[in-house]
């Protein structure tokens, strides 16, 4: 027999109710944050807002296998790049297609080449625009353009990029590398022109 | 193992700028690279192009979410009755 007793049920719903709904509070409390990332996996604003509803409706409908104490923001994301997956939005690279990449140094270098004698030697940064940061970033394969995302922009740990992704987190420490690279020649394609 | 800088040392120095910047070497790498660092104007100049490029990537490719958007997630939550 167990020991039930008729208050117990109401009770239990009631505990439900309540978790469900800081659950749901807490998960749209980072909707801002998740959305700055979903932005940039995807290539339009559109996309990132149908994925961004996907997510959130797949979220509270599976908050039960969300584990309290562990990272939030990083479990919407994990449901966010699998839904960005599921939905076919991503081309797989083929493996022939590896985008070229050059050294660390390569868009100061290829700056510095085009630089007017006047222009202050200390601000090179500022030679670049915020347009051409998007467009070279898009242009980064999504291998690597996701860990770019994830690590650089959304400030996720090595360890949570290799679990949304799921992937382990030496790849991620090469993609990384590697996506940085790639995205400072096409941000010297954007700004000096063909390279 | 450190890669050293036997050769070219500015390549040597190229190649840990990612590290560097994300404090992934170890104590003997990064005093190696420090030392270079300290005397190589070359080098100096591209590392701190490099944290300045983080950050204006960063800034550059936020964009907010829209109050219509966040309208609708929020519709999205489970009536309580």
């Amino acid at each position: 027999m167990s020991g039930t007793t008729p208050e117990a049920e109401p009770r239990k719903l009631a505990e439900d109710a309540r978790d469900r709904v800081r659950f749901e509070e807490e998960a749209l409390e980072l909707a801002d944050q998740v959305y700055r990332v979903a932005r940039r996996l995807v290539s339009t604003r559109e996309e990132a807002e149908d994925l961004m509803q996907e997510t959130y409706a797949r979220a509270f409908r599976a908050w039960r296998s969300f584990q309290p104490g562990t990272n939030l923001r990083a479990w919407l994301l994990r449901i966010l790049t699998n839904l960005n997956i599921d939905r076919g939005r991503r081309q797989q690279r083929s493996p022939d297609l590896q985008p070229l990449e050059e050294g660390d140094y390569f868009l100061y270098n290829k700056l510095e080449e085009g630089r007017e004698p006047n222009a202050d030697e200390e601000r090179v940064v500022e030679r670049l625009s915020q347009d051409d940061v998007v467009s070279a970033l898009s242009a980064v394969p999504h291998d690597f353009r996701d860990v770019i995302v994830l690590v650089d922009i959304g400030d996720f740990s090595y360890a949570d990029a290799a679990q949304i992704l799921e992937v382990p987190i030496g790849t991620v420490m090469s993609r990384l590398h590697r996506g940085r690279r790639i995205l400072k020649r096409e941000l010297a394609e954007q700004t000096v022109g063909s390279v | 193992m450190s890669p050293g800088f036997d050769a070219d040392p500015c390549d040597q120095c190229e190649e840990m700028l990612q590290p560097y910047l994300d404090r992934e070497l170890n104590e003997a790498e990064r005093a190696e690279a420090q030392e270079h660092l300290d005397s190589c104007s070359y080098c100096r100049k591209r590392y701190k192009f490099e944290e300045e490029l983080r950050v204006f990537v960063r800034q550059s490719a936020v964009e907010e979410m829209s109050p219509d958007l966040k309208q609708k997630l929020a519709e999205l939550r489970t009536p309580l009755f």
